[in-house]
């Protein structure tokens, strides 16, 4: 069965249920990803997928259901389990179907050219010869991916709506291993675009100096340092910390930003914007996750919390309108509040001149694990980090095996500088930004 | 889930290209997941997740493909979307399936999906008030329900052709306490290979009141100083430490590649001889057991480390290629959109001969671990991190006060060396476990041990 034919299929099976509130929410995609060791191709994916989501309102209260079986006794079955998922539903908070009006962005560049098989596995062998020629320590192990990939997402509701936004994308990533004397070290670096601008020579270079550069790398004695975050690392924090900006986890007395909107709540020179259209995003969005218009905004401005990020539930619980952020993580999530493209707007002065003003301290190139080591609801992080210290503004030795400790609360207020540059990550919600930070005297362990 | 003739064209078509080995994957899942929000149910989820993942290997080179249907149009288009990829004659013209039946080591007693909601929530409620209830200082609980009815059938070109139901059960409760401007926080999540008699193992109650107990004291507690100590880290999600200090690094997936610090370093001595260390994927009805892999090879019981000396790796079919080495029945996916690897089941670190109260005792000034969050780690490098959640400080060998946002970080081969303690009372605690073939349930576990030395980040 085709998702038109199921779609017809579940509307008449809401008739027969007599279901009035109602909405399907589908997304598709196709993709194909090289994989390559040594110097041949090591791994070759296919995939094609295809899931479909329903939501009910019955008495104000949102059941869903999801599947990706298009059967006729689906149809059926997947309006039954949402019905009775909503009759469970005990929170006080009223959920909506959205009525057509909103007026809807129009996508340019959404879409890039579709590589050939035979041209993604090109790239990734010639990437894979690129990053052997950078550096005779370049060890097997070193990898080379490049993939294409291309996503529908549409939404159809009984209030109206027929939506549906398409994106395409490529991406190509260096994973390089270094061997010197008994110790391996690995970096990486990817982009993603269109396949015919990646610039392959400048990607091996990058992913084989992020490995060399951590060579001979030390800890350094525990203690108060100032430190600049990289724009990455930067990125990586304001990833982890995007759920306080919610809306939700505010209602739910899990964001110490509850009632604090037109508040200071950072220094002057924080300005943070979700922009569903940013030339950085992997997939532009023109609708949510309930089908409200998308728009760019900035959640903190000048260091004043301007609003959280909201959906049409949290909405009409604090009496203001949708931000057109009730987005699904996947297709067959129930509807929550998260950002698009969210980053931390740039100032002025290059990391060097960042790195000058500290004058001594550690530049934090990388934070992992954040998912353990970064508590959202208290705030706290204390994360495994990596980089360089300079002395004088100038570079001195590798750095690692240190932890670099705070409260994401508090760092927001002790932000000293921004700088122009401005780096983005892909994080498995959407793409996170920042430029260089000088934050001074954080907690630094390590010997 | 598709007929023996179906599946025999999808395997003939898929080798019809010159591969050596074809496998089918096929899944029909269903997932429900509720969640309460202050002891009122707040959002439900309820998945059917279908579809096929083929494979074929010609040597070590790898392709695959899924789809999102168990259509055989669908099927057969992704088994032919899979061939093309290679360019080159058939090997053989016939596949010959024989059903193997393994049997099932994790019986279950009431299957989820047969109950109705009522019935769960109510369990969670109760957990949550008793949360509630704790202290006046827990502004927050939230409360979770997950049950998963996983189908998976495989067929392989060698013949093979099986089947495996893997129902799982799990429940999460999570605790806020807050003074007003700050807010700590405390959790436990048991779950199992099991059906709704999970419910049976624990007094929802306790499950509240221990989460909130965590709150609670992390509320009242300081900050460690940073630095250089002697940890002692306790039984059950303990084992973290081991999941990712060495576990990661003993997977085929990147020991094949030369991507592990510990390529080449089997019958060596890679850890304190104190450390004895298992993944067993057939302890019955434990969270990250199975009947059979993702490869329908049969889980199995592995000595990984034997007082010190690394023994095996885990390891998949298409690694095992590389390495020349065997199937330990070790390959797992999330889901049929994912491609299979060797992965961990439930792995721990097995009873010591130290008393805990010598362990304690021992340390003159460091940390106690008494419950640990998630950590990661990268089997490259080694460098390994994961956060402390419920932590005190050791002083002249007693446990003191509480300490919070400590985390311990270092590098895999020095600190299972450093591991100079191990204590008699294993338990084990679950988790999930991501990688490239997704998030699967893991079980770590481990006794009190004694980490000499290991880094500890804090104020």
């Amino acid at each position: 069965m085709t998702y038109q034919e199921f779609k017809e299929a579940v509307i008449c099976a809401s008739d027969k249920l007599q279901v009035v509130d109602y909405e399907l929410y589908y997304t598709e995609s196709d993709s194909v990803s090289v994989e390559t060791y040594k110097d041949e191709i090591k791994g070759y994916n296919t995939d094609s997928s295809m899931g479909i989501c329903y939501r009910c309102i019955r008495d104000g209260k949102a059941g869903y259901a999801s599947t990706e079986n298009l059967t006729e006794e689906e149809a059926e079955s997947l309006v039954l389990r949402a019905l009775e998922n909503a009759k469970s539903i005990e929170s006080e908070e009223e959920s909506f179907i959205h009525k057509k009006g909103d007026s809807y962005a129009v996508l340019t560049g959404n879409i890039v050219e579709e590589p050939s098989g035979s041209e993604l596995t090109e790239a990734a062998l010639a990437l894979q010869r690129e990053l052997y020629a950078v550096d005779s320590r370049v060890a097997d192990g070193t990898q080379s991916y490049t993939a294409y990939g291309r996503s529908t997402y549409a939404l159809y509701n009984s209030g109206g709506l027929d939506l549906e936004d398409k994106a395409s994308y490529a991406v190509c990533a260096g994973l390089a291993l270094v061997h010197e004397g008994d110790e391996m070290y690995d970096g990486s670096e990817d982009r993603d675009g269109s396949l015919s601008d990646f610039d392959l020579k400048e990607i091996a270079s990058e992913a084989v100096e992020d490995a060399v550069s951590t060579i001979g790398a030390v800890s350094v004695p525990s203690g108060k340092y100032h430190v600049v975050f990289t724009g990455k690392a930067f990125a990586a924090l304001l990833a982890t910390y995007a759920s306080v900006f919610s809306s939700e986890a505010a209602q739910k007395g899990m964001s110490l930003l509850s009632g604090r909107e037109g508040e200071k709540i950072a220094a002057d020179i924080v300005t943070i914007t979700d922009d569903p259209f940013h030339e950085k995003s992997l997939v532009k969005r023109t609708f949510d996750g309930e089908g409200v218009a998308t728009y760019k905004k900035n959640v903190i401005e000048n260091g004043v919390l301007k609003t959280l990020l909201y959906n049409l539930t949290t909405a009409a619980k604090a009496g203001v309108k949708s931000t057109g952020n009730g987005q699904k993580a996947s297709y067959s999530s129930p509807v929550s509040v998260s950002p698009f493209t969210f980053y931390l707007q740039p100032v002025d002065g290059s990391r060097d001149e960042l790195l000058a003003d500290a004058g001594s301290g550690i530049c934090i190139k990388s934070v992992t694990g954040l998912h353990a080591g970064a508590n959202p609801v208290t705030g706290d992080f204390s994360l495994l980090a990596a980089g360089y210290s300079f002395e004088n503004g100038k570079r001195t030795k590798p750095v690692k095996n240190i932890t670099v400790s705070g409260n994401f609360y508090t760092l927001l207020k002790e932000i000293e500088r921004v700088g122009s540059d401005s780096e983005f990550i892909r994080a498995s919600s959407g793409k996170y930004g920042a430029s260089s930070v000088l934050v001074r005297n954080m907690t630094i362990a390590g010997e | 889930m598709l007929s023996q003739n179906l599946i025999r064209e999808a395997l003939l078509k898929a080798l019809s290209t010159g591969a050596d080995y074809a496998e089918v994957y096929a899944e029909h899942t269903r997932q429900k997941s509720i969640s309460l929000v202050s002891a009122k149910v707040d959002k439900i989820a309820d998945a059917v997740i279908s579809g096929v993942g083929i494979r074929i290997f010609k040597g070590t080179r790898c392709v695959a493909g899924s789809a999102s249907s168990l259509d055989p149009a669908a099927v057969l288009a992704c088994a032919a979307r899979v061939a093309d990829a290679l360019s080159g004659t058939p090997e053989s013209g016939s596949v010959i399936l024989r059903e193997r039946l393994f049997g099932d080591i994790h019986p279950v007693r009431i299957v989820p999906a047969g109950v109705e909601n009522a019935v769960k929530i109510d369990y969670v409620r109760e957990a949550c008030l008793a949360a509630q209830n704790y202290s006046q200082e827990i502004s927050q609980v939230t409360g979770g329900f997950l049950e998963v009815d996983h189908n998976i059938l495989i067929a392989t070109s060698e013949g093979l052709l099986a089947t495996d139901r893997q129902i799982r059960t799990r429940v999460n409760i999570y605790a806020i306490a807050s003074d007003g401007s700050e807010n700590q926080t405390g959790g436990t999540a048991p779950g199992a290979r099991k059906g709704l008699e999970l419910f049976d193992d624990f007094d929802p109650k306790e499950l509240g009141k221990k989460a909130a107990k965590q709150a609670v004291t992390m509320l009242h507690a300081g900050y460690i100083n940073a630095g250089v100590m002697p940890v002692a880290i306790e039984n059950g999600f303990g084992g973290v430490i081991f999941h990712e200090a060495c576990g990661h690094s003993l997977e085929a997936s990147g020991v094949a590649l030369g991507q592990s610090q510990f390529c080449g370093k089997l019958g060596q001595q890679i850890a304190n001889p104190k450390v004895t260390a298992i993944d067993d994927g057939t302890i019955p009805n434990a969270w990250g057991s199975m009947n059979i892999d993702d490869e329908g090879t049969p889980a199995q019981k592995k000595i990984l480390i034997d007082k010190g000396i690394l023994k095996t790796y885990m390891i998949d079919k298409l690694n095992g290629r590389r390495m020349g080495m065997e199937s330990t029945g070790s390959s797992r996916r999330q889901s049929y959109e994912y491609v299979p690897t060797s992965r961990m089941t439930n792995t721990y670190i097995a009873a010591g001969e130290d008393e805990d109260k010598d362990i304690i005792a021992s340390i003159e000034y460091g940390l106690y671990a008494k419950d640990m969050g998630g950590g990661s780690v990268n089997p490259v490098t080694g460098q390994f991190n994961f956060s402390v959640r419920e932590g005190y400080v050791i002083r002249n060998g007693e446990i003191c006060e509480p300490v919070r946002g400590a985390s311990l970080v270092g590098k895999g081969s020095d600190i299972i060396m450093n591991i100079d303690m191990v204590g008699k009372n294993v338990e084990r605690a679950q988790g999930m476990c991501g990688a490239s073939s997704g998030s699967i349930p893991t079980d770590v576990g481990q006794p009190l041990i004694r980490v000499s030395s290991i880094t500890v980040g804090g104020r």
